[in-house]
């Protein structure tokens, strides 16, 4: 072990992480290169970045397990003759199990696995949602995932293919849920299994399942079919409870009703009256009065389409492609949209083009047309403000002549 | 090959793994309360009660950590455990009794407890110099510095109006979800990339020209041999070049930094979700504390936590004040980088004549 | 004109040795030069489908990545460098 000779620590810049309230990455990773060397050797190169100010590391694109094309990400330091213990330092994104939800049995036999084959270091999770097993030699790729898939894991997906889908924790903990996200991750999951693992799309693909309109897995930000559950019909009330809240000190005139997007809420001081075909189902009142508002019982989800992040040509939120849709196994009807649009998107993508952006190239009109999707107004803000409208075809007169006849012609047998 | 190698089978199932207290009440769920930071219940049809306590985490754990983790919830749970969307553990109770002694044996590992409802949560965020090759600025290193600094709106112990939400990304790729944060730490490069010799021999030309969203990269020759050549104004830095071709390093210690960005959300209540907006465009690398970072985030914090009404984001916050007043408040000086000058500015300028005096 | 997926692999990793070292091919441009080669009654998208996984799976062709998914032969990592 690269010890410090009595000269002081080797890594005197990130010690000073170690101190303070929060729990501290330099510990786990300390913790860890007791027995492991890669893990010592990463704090070194970690505190020269820190000293230098720059990264080390390099991108590799080839490394993975046999026959799939995602789930391994290749790193190589660029000064492998003072760390070699890290000179390859690949990255498995292992596919967690909807919710995020373990035992401790299966926690311990991951770890055993990773003690086994890598660093021992994880991000738990990774912002796609993945477990992250950080850091290990090509030679252990297979062996890892030989040992993981023995266990019932398998990896997630990376590069232009369906990333691993991700859902918040629902029904199985959330009062507000309106349809079962957990199930619909799986089976999604399960379903796309081929394109999760083999790359065939112009870019990469997410889904993310947020049971209401909280959004807790941030769907509309960062998925490019963002499944929002939501519902048709009238608010749940308990008018006792909510008497009970303002007489527990909360102002309904104003934080509750004020907050209202739509104004659609009065309070007499004695019941909450709420005007349903006007509420958009934002969930303000809901999150301020739980014990007393639900969201109502005929529900279902807004599926949104087109998130994401500034590469390649600007950044862009999810918009409404399906104002309502129920969600109940086999759920035939999103996969089927799903399919309607990669088969577009495949077909006539450029490289590197996601769906928000080919949506935007094409034009939205288009895009709906070539998948099957009547335009409604629940997909915009507002009709178009710029007047220059391209249409595809004209009429001549003789056109307009012919098509008289024709009408004529039909008219009588 | 001794068996059959098993590939496709997918994550198992989470039926799997659910403690036997949601098994019974999947979906019947009526109302949860919050009890205190970082600890809630649950209240199913059934009367049953789940409570959870939500401690906050480096994200980055090594396996004994993890085996801790996996302890607590053999000795306070029956052995079930989940992670949220924030990189946060949840421990699920059943006995309310327990709840002290786990916050106490999680005090002891060092992990706070807190994040639930108007609180700060835990940090989305990155790889940074830990484990990236396009990284501008560390990951790990800055979030520890910015939560060290502002743990009491974590654990409860200082009260705020809502919901604050803080992420980092450490290059504009964003792999961490950032853009729509309440606060949002981005780094950047501001250096074009620097063409190496002999780029021709490991990469191919016509993909690292298409690999430029600006159309910045032309073919050119150089000292005979082909190369390409960067039209420096109008890079961005985005890195994405780097990415496709190793012989275009962009990382530099001098003009590689941080960002800050405020008042995006993703929740839909009250307003629609908001992207952030640019707050300070540059700050030096500074570790291993980056003080000017902490410093700025904590004088944005301190200027909503005093000026939001209940329940109101930065975002909305800043809406009701306006941008002017939100740069007096928080001192930060106005720049011309903070207006938008790519496609569609524009729709970014003040076209009214509606003016705070 | 009917084909195997046994000759669309074939054809296909010939065109994957021709380009390499040129142009990275993606799953989505060979399907396209198959089926432009072979009429998509002759070819369609899961005959290719089919021929694609038969060459990663008898590692004639590897997947890489690099800002996105191509096919290309299998070679020794830039990255790597010495180490
Ligand atoms: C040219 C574009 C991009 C490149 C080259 C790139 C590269 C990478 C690399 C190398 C990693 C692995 C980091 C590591 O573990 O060492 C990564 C992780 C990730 N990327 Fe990207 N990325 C790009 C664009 C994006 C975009 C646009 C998004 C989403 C908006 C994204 C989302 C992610 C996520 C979620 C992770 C996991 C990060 C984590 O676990 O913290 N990436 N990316
Ligand atoms: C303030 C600096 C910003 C940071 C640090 C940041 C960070 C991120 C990150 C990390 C993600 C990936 C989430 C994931 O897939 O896991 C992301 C996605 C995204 N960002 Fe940002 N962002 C920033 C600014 C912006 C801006 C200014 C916009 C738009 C104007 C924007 C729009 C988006 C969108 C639409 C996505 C969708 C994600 C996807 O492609 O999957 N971001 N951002
Ligand atoms: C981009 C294409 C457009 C061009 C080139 C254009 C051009 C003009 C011109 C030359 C005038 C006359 C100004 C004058 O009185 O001397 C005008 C007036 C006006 N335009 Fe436009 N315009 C465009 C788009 C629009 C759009 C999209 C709207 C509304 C949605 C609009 C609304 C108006 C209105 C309200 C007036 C004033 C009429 C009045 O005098 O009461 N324009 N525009
Ligand atoms: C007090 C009631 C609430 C509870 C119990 C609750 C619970 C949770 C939980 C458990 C998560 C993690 C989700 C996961 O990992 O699956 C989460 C995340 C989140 N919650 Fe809530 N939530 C509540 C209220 C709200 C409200 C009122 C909002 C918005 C105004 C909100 C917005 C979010 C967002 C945006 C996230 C995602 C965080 C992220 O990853 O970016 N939540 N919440
Ligand atoms: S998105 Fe809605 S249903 Fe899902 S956990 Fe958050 S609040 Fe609950
Ligand atoms: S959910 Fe939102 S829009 Fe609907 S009544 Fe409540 S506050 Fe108003
Ligand atoms: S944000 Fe950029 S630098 Fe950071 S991990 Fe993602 S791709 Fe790498
Ligand atoms: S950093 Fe981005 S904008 Fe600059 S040359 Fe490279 S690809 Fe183009």
């Amino acid at each position: 072990m690269s010890e410090t000779n009595g000269k002081g620590s080797a890594t005197p810049m990130l010690d000073e992480l170690e101190k303070g309230e929060w729990p501290s990455f330099v510990t786990q990773i300390k913790e860890m290169a007791a027995e492991k060397e890669q893990c010592q050797q990463l704090l070194e190169l970690l505190e020269r970045s820190y000293r230098e100010k720059i990264g080390h590391w390099k991108h590799g694109g080839i490394v993975g397990v046999h026959g799939y094309g995602g789930g391994v990400i290749g790193r190589y330091n660029d000064l492998p003759e003072e760390f070699p213990a890290i000179a390859h330092f690949h990255t498995l994104r292992v596919n967690m199990p909807s919710g995020w939800f373990y035992t401790s049995d299966v926690l311990r036999k991951i770890c055993d696995i990773w003690d086994e084959h890598g660093s021992g270091l994880t991000n738990m999770h990774g912002s796609t949602g993945d477990i992250i097993l950080l850091g290990t030699t090509t030679d252990e790729l297979e062996p890892t995932f030989k040992a993981l898939t023995e266990n019932d894991f398998d990896l997630g997906g990376s590069g232009s293919d369906v990333r691993t889908p991700s859902a918040c924790v629902g029904p199985a903990r959330c009062e507000w849920a309106c349809y079962d996200t957990l199930d619909l991750c799986n089976d999604l999951t399960q379903t796309f299994q081929d394109e999760l693992h083999r790359p065939a799309f112009p870019y990469k693909f997410k889904f993310k399942c947020s049971g209401c309109p909280n959004d807790c897995v941030a769907s509309i930000a960062r998925s490019d079919m963002s499944i929002i559950g939501t519902w048709r019909d009238d608010i749940r009330i308990d008018q006792d409870a909510v008497r009970e809240y303002a007489e527990n000190g909360v102002n309904i005139e104003r934080d509750i009703c004020g907050n209202c997007p739509t104004k659609c809420m009065e309070w007499d001081g004695h019941d909450l009256e709420i005007d349903n075909g006007n509420c958009v189902k934002c969930m303000h009142c809901i999150n301020a009065m739980p014990k007393a508002l639900r969201p109502g019982v005929d529900t279902g989800a807004t599926i949104l389409l087109g998130a994401k992040a500034p590469i390649v040509q600007g950044a862009q939120l999810s918009s409404v492609i399906v104002p309502f849709m129920k969600l109940e196994p086999p759920y035939d009807e999103i996969k089927d949209l799903a399919e309607r649009i990669w088969d577009f998107w495949s077909e006539n993508g450029k490289n590197r083009e996601r769906v928000g952006e080919i949506m935007q190239r094409v034009g939205m009109g288009n895009f709906l047309e070539a998948i099957g999707v009547d335009p409604i107004p629940e997909m915009i803000a507002y009709p178009r403000e710029n007047p220059y409208v391209f249409y595809e075809e004209y009429y001549e007169e003789e056109d307009e002549e012919a098509e008289q006849e024709e009408e004529e012609g039909a008219a009588v047998p | 090959m001794d068996t059959q190698r098993r590939t496709d089978i997918g994550p198992p199932d989470f039926r799997r793994f659910l403690p036997p207290i949601i098994k019974e009440n999947y979906g019947k769920w009526k109302y949860h309360e919050i009890l205190k930071p970082g600890v809630m219940v649950h209240v199913a049809e059934s009367g049953d009660k789940l409570f959870t306590v939500r401690a906050g985490s480096p994200r980055l754990l090594g396996t004994k950590r993890i085996r801790k983790y996996a302890e607590l919830a053999d000795k306070y749970c029956g052995g079930h455990l989940r992670f949220t969307s924030r990189h946060n553990v949840e421990f699920l109770l059943t006995d309310e009794k327990n709840i002290d002694p786990i916050i106490a044996d999680l005090a002891e590992l060092g992990h706070p407890v807190g994040g639930i409802g108007p609180a700060i949560s835990s940090i989305v965020h990155t790889q940074g110099w830990v484990h990236c090759h396009s990284a501008a600025t560390d990951a790990s290193g800055v979030v520890k510095a910015v939560m060290d600094d502002l743990h009491e709106y974590f654990d409860g112990t200082t009260k705020i109006p809502g919901k604050l939400r803080i992420a980092l990304a450490c290059c504009l790729n964003m792999c961490g979800a950032v853009h729509c944060s309440d606060i949002s730490i981005l780094g950047v490069h501001r250096r074009p990339p620097r063409v190496q010799q002999g780029l021709a021999k490991v990469c191919e030309i016509p993909n690292v020209i298409a690999a430029c969203p600006t159309a910045a990269i032309r073919p050119a020759s150089v000292e005979g041999t082909p190369s390409v050549e960067i039209d420096e104004s109008l890079c961005m830095f985005c890195a994405n070049c780097f990415s496709v071709c190793p012989a275009l390093p962009m990382a530099d210690a001098l003009n590689d930094g941080v960002s800050l960005w405020v008042g995006g959300k993703v929740s839909n209540a009250r307003h629609e979700p908001m992207f952030s907006k640019l707050a300070v465009p540059f700050i030096e690398n500074d570790p291993p504390r980056w003080t000017e970072v902490v410093q700025n985030v904590r004088k944005i914090v301190e200027v909503w936590v005093d000026g939001a009404r209940p329940h109101e984001r930065m975002g909305e916050f800043i809406e009701r004040i306006g941008w002017p007043k939100f740069f007096k408040l928080t001192g930060i000086e106005f720049q011309k980088e903070h207006i938008d000058d790519y496609r569609y500015a524009g729709l970014t300028f003040h076209r009214s004549a509606w003016v705070r005096h | 004109m009917a084909v195997t997926a046994e000759q669309v692999a074939d054809a296909m990793y010939d065109l994957v040795k021709e380009y390499q070292g040129k142009k990275k091919l993606k799953a989505m441009d060979l399907t396209h030069m198959m089926v432009e080669r072979y009429g998509a009654e002759g070819c369609d998208k899961k005959m290719c489908k089919a021929a694609i996984r038969s060459l990663i799976d008898s590692d004639r062709c590897v997947y890489t990545y690099f800002g996105g998914s191509y096919i290309e032969l299998p070679h020794a990592e830039g990255a790597a460098g010495g180490g």
